[in-house]
């Protein structure tokens, strides 16, 4: 069945727009995988599974779609189907439920007319609190709809109405959630400020930490930012696997779990961290330990690297990409950070030799596939200066330079001090030429003046042209 | 007459006992010069060829003034009377002309400003008008080095002489005066400052260039921005055709720092593409020098284009036919710019980058490996490298394999302090003592350069104004660039 999928129309489109298709079996199980998850992110995670695996996509995809059938998201339902339809076509669950369709829409309209009636008349007798919740409702409508952008709108709308700071709170984590849906992390990342700032005490602050940092690490990963999201996980509380739902949402099981927390803070932190770092801050924190033990595989990740056994640790990690390229956050970004780790590894493996054959660094090193051979692997990251060697061509060697401290920085003395020189002279010259009176003026009425440098100018660039050719350069 | 005329013309003796005194000194050239400015010119024609010419009786580097006075009315004489004869190279007037100009006392020569440079005009004029302008380089270059050592205060001299060297394609003649850079302008000095300071005394030494030419003691005409610039310009083409590219380069930059008021000119816009080809030549890098104007150069800017686009396509070191194509592209822009040649070294230059990037990264590297992107069959990539060793662009050597079919080999020194291109720790020391007491020097000029404008009228407007709102007691005082030895001694430990 996976090799019919593989080759259903669908996935030879997404390869001819160069797009991820995972051909191998992930290593976790698709049905207790999901059922972590609920509400939007578990339709969403399925799409994204169906849609990268030939392997899981008829499961996926028949899972979601009847889960869209719950809901109130006919344009999901409809795309999923159309999804579905180009990878098995004969299956049931392919056909467009047309009568049903069109039953949702008119529902959706009916309840969208009914929820703005009662805004008005809330809007009329003037009671704040009813405007508030009048715009929440719609807020959460349009949530259900997948109308991200109208969701947003509305609950932006509660923003006048607020009457205590627990409700801005959550107004701005609903607006956190609908930004996360709508995966436009920059917004997300503000509105978190926002309720960084609000002036939460006591309990609602220690209730709505945990949740803050993940997210804010959620957010700083998806924008590539890897160093600041590895310590936004790494400083997540435990009190997040277990924290109650906060502005209705249960973002434990909405957004990311534990697990997640885990993958993505170990990967993070695996891509930007050094060995001593890795070792103090994310190994002997006692917070972060809690969700490593959820994936044990990402620890070993981290102690091989520590203990420098930088092949071992690829080869883990290169045994789970197929997973990470599933995640629905991670798939971006997986390439880069496993890029990362792999640019971090031959670099810390290198600095304690002065001279590695080309031969050992392949071998310690297996190749990805995204350079030719390790020469050229080793040739990138010397250009873009994240490692300090030389490659000797001839005799195969991975040469670690000389250094000569002294040298360096008499050379650096001598050009800063012609540097300094020249700049003084140049604003010497300047200086002169503001004391004698010398300034260009735009030209005003012809050539009148007798000093009217860019006149003269062109006409001396003129008798110049053809010199510098003449000057027996060429 | 004429023995009448000889004692007047020896009344000057610099070397006698009461002329010591600088201030006395002073007094004496003075009167002297009106002295000679009472002869009837006719007297000085008198006696010419006969033992008594006062040209062969004066020696030019003792009685400077009175040398030069004859000289020059001889001279005028000559060319009025169009008996140019004797003016041609080899014959009597011109050899005179020429031992003055390579043997003159240079304090005498502060006094007679205007002699000096009608003068040095002559010899121009007439290697112009022979046709051989090559000829009158070396007497102006020396006359030029003779008045003034450091040659750094600009005069019409100056232009004329670059001038003369780029008609003439003497590019190397020009470096010794281009080298030594321009500290200061003929300046407005008031009359009443000039007379009563002692500072101000010409024969006083050591004296800096700046004080003794001023706009008027003759030595230059009056100086303007387009003349100032020409002569930047021009340098830098002779250093260009001289292929110091560094020197070019930043001879160009004081072009593009020259006030404005937003606006920039023809020569500005010379300048900025000659400048912006001669950056990649010279370090990769395209920013501008911090004091000009940003206005301006965005003027320039958006008429040069082509030039940016070739930049851009030279960064791309590994992208030779891209650059080929711009340089292709924009043919005609470079003929009518005078810069083909500049372009042409620009598409040589990439290949020499590219091969002296290759050390950043490699330790050896095959010939063969190289030859592809330079472009050429390996045995003219060899040779092309061999080049590249031999002109000091990479610090590498060639080596032949014993393996076959690996051909030469190009292997670079790591450590900076082996291979053809290395510098011993002496020669760095040395460099940087050099380079100690040139900042010296320039800290010099700007002290020198703060003094003028010290004494400039607005200055000392502004002081009494500033004055009067700090009530008595406080003081403006002078800006302070006095140059501290003790703190700057960072090289003591060297020497």
């Amino acid at each position: 069945m996976a090799s019919d999928a593989a080759e259903a129309p669908f996935f030879q489109k997404r390869r001819l727009q160069g797009g991820v298709v995972v051909k191998d079996p992930p290593k976790f199980d698709l049905e207790s995988y999901i059922s972590n998850y609920d509400g939007f992110t578990r339709i969403d995670r399925l799409h994204h599974i169906g849609s990268h695996s030939p392997y899981l996509a008829t499961d996926a995809y028949r899972t979601s779609i009847a889960e869209a059938k719950q809901g109130k998201n006919v344009k999901l339902y409809l795309a999923l189907v159309e999804d579905y339809s180009q990878i098995a076509p004969n299956d049931p669950a392919a056909l467009i439920d047309t009568a049903w369709a069109e039953e949702k829409t008119r529902k959706v309209q009916n309840e969208q007319d009914k929820l703005e009636h009662e805004l008005k008349s809330y809007k009329n007798n003037l009671i704040k609190e009813s405007i508030r919740m009048g715009n929440e409702d719609i807020g959460h409508f349009y949530y259900a709809c997948g109308d991200w952008g109208n969701a947003h709108k509305a609950y932006l709308r509660m923003r006048e109405h607020c009457t205590s700071t627990k409700h801005l709170a959550d107004m701005t984590l609903r607006l956190v959630f609908v930004s996360i849906a709508q995966k436009s992390w920059m917004t997300v990342q503000s509105n978190l400020a926002k309720v960084d700032a609000a002036q939460l005490k006591g309990e609602e602050k220690t209730k709505l930490d945990p949740l803050l940092s993940a997210l804010t690490g959620l957010a700083h990963m998806c924008l590539g930012h890897f160093r600041e999201a590895a310590t936004s996980f790494v400083n997540t509380s435990p009190a997040f696997l277990t924290a109650e739902p906060a502005a209705g949402i249960k973002w434990q099981r909405e957004v990311l779990t534990g697990n997640d927390i885990a993958v993505y803070g170990g990967l993070c932190a695996l891509a930007s961290m050094d060995r001593t770092e890795l070792q103090n801050q994310v190994l002997a924190n006692n917070d972060f330990r809690n969700f490593l033990e959820l994936e044990p595989h990402i620890r070993r990740a981290m102690n091989l690297f520590c203990s420098s056994k930088y092949s071992a640790c690829l080869e883990v990690l290169e045994g789970y990409r197929n997973d990470y390229l599933l995640d629905v956050y991670l798939s971006k970004v997986v390439a880069n950070i496993y890029g990362r780790i792999r640019t971090k590894s031959i670099v810390q493996y290198f600095i304690p030799f002065s001279c590695v054959t080309l031969e050992e660094m392949a071998s310690k090193f297996q190749p990805t596939g995204e350079y030719a051979s390790i020469e050229d692997e080793l040739e990138a990251m010397i250009n873009d200066r994240t490692l300090n060697a030389r490659i000797d061509l001839v005799d195969r060697l991975l040469i670690s330079p000389p250094t000569n401290p002294r040298y360096n920085v008499h050379s650096a003395a001598l050009s800063m001090a012609q540097q300094y020189d020249h700049t003084l002279q140049l604003r010497l010259t300047r200086l002169n030429m503001l004391a004698a009176g010398f300034e260009i003026r735009p030209e005003k009425s012809g050539h009148s003046r007798d000093n009217a440098p860019s006149s003269f100018g062109e006409g001396l660039g003129a008798g110049l042209r053809g010199l510098g050719s003449k000057m027996g350069l060429s | 007459m004429a023995a009448e005329l000889l004692n007047g013309l020896l009344a000057f003796q610099p070397d006698s006992p009461e002329v010591k005194d600088k201030r006395e000194y002073d007094r004496q050239a003075r009167e002297f010069i009106d002295s000679l400015h009472k002869y009837n010119p006719s007297a000085f024609l008198k006696g010419a060829d006969t033992p008594q010419d006062p040209l062969s009786v004066l020696d030019p580097a003792v009685n400077s003034i009175a040398y030069a006075f004859t000289l020059r009315l001889r001279i005028h004489n000559a060319i009025e009377k169009n008996n140019t004869q004797t003016l041609k190279p080899g014959n009597a007037l011109w050899n005179n002309l020429v031992r003055f100009l390579e043997s003159f006392d240079p304090i005498q020569m502060r006094y007679a400003g205007s002699e000096y440079k009608k003068l040095v005009e002559y010899v121009e004029q007439i290697a112009r008008g022979l046709d051989t302008p090559a000829l009158a380089l070396s007497p102006i270059r020396s006359a030029m080095l003779r008045l003034d050592p450091t040659t750094g205060c600009f005069t019409t001299a100056h232009l004329n002489f670059i001038r003369l060297c780029l008609e003439s394609r003497s590019y190397a003649v020009a470096l010794p005066i281009l080298d030594n850079h321009i500290h200061s302008f003929p300046t407005v000095i008031q009359n009443s400052l000039r007379e009563s300071t002692e500072y101000f005394v010409p024969c006083a030494d050591p004296v800096i260039s700046g004080e003794f030419i001023h706009t008027r003691s003759g030595h230059s005409d009056k100086v303007t921005l387009a003349e100032v610039q020409e002569y930047y310009v021009l340098g830098a083409m002779a250093y260009i055709g001289a292929r110091q590219f560094k020197n070019a380069h930043q001879m160009l930059e004081h072009v593009l720092v020259i006030p404005t008021t937003g606006v920039a000119n023809g020569l500005m816009l010379e300048a900025y593409k000659k400048w912006l080809l001669l950056g990649c030549l010279v370090n990769h890098t395209t920013q501008t020098p911090r004091t000009a104007s940003t206005n301006a150069i965005k003027q320039i800017r958006s008429t040069a284009k082509a030039y940016d686009a070739l930049v851009e396509a030279f960064s791309e070191f590994n992208n030779l036919p891209k650059l080929k194509a711009q340089v292709a592209a924009g043919r005609e822009i470079w003929a009518e710019d005078g810069n083909t040649g500049l372009v042409e070294e620009l598409v040589q230059h990439q290949s020499r980058s590219y091969v002296s990037q290759l050390s950043k990264t490699f330790s050896a590297i095959p010939v063969s490996k190289i030859a592809g992107s330079v472009g050429g069959n390996i045995d003219e990539t060899t040779a092309f490298v061999e080049t590249l060793i031999e002109t000091g662009y990479v610090n590498g050597r060639l080596e032949r394999s014993d393996k076959p079919d690996v051909g030469a080999i190009l292997r670079f020194y790591l450590d900076p302090t082996q291979g053809p291109l290395a510098k011993s720790e002496k020669q760095q020391q040395l460099g940087l003592l050099e380079q100690t007491e040139r900042t010296n020097r320039l800290a010099e000029q700007v002290k020198d350069a703060d003094f003028r404008l010290s004494i400039t009228k607005e200055y000392i407007e502004y002081l009494k104004r500033q004055n009067k709102k700090l009530a008595p007691g406080g003081g403006g005082d002078a800006m302070d660039v006095s140059w501290d030895h003790d703190d700057e001694d960072m090289m003591g430990d060297l020497r």
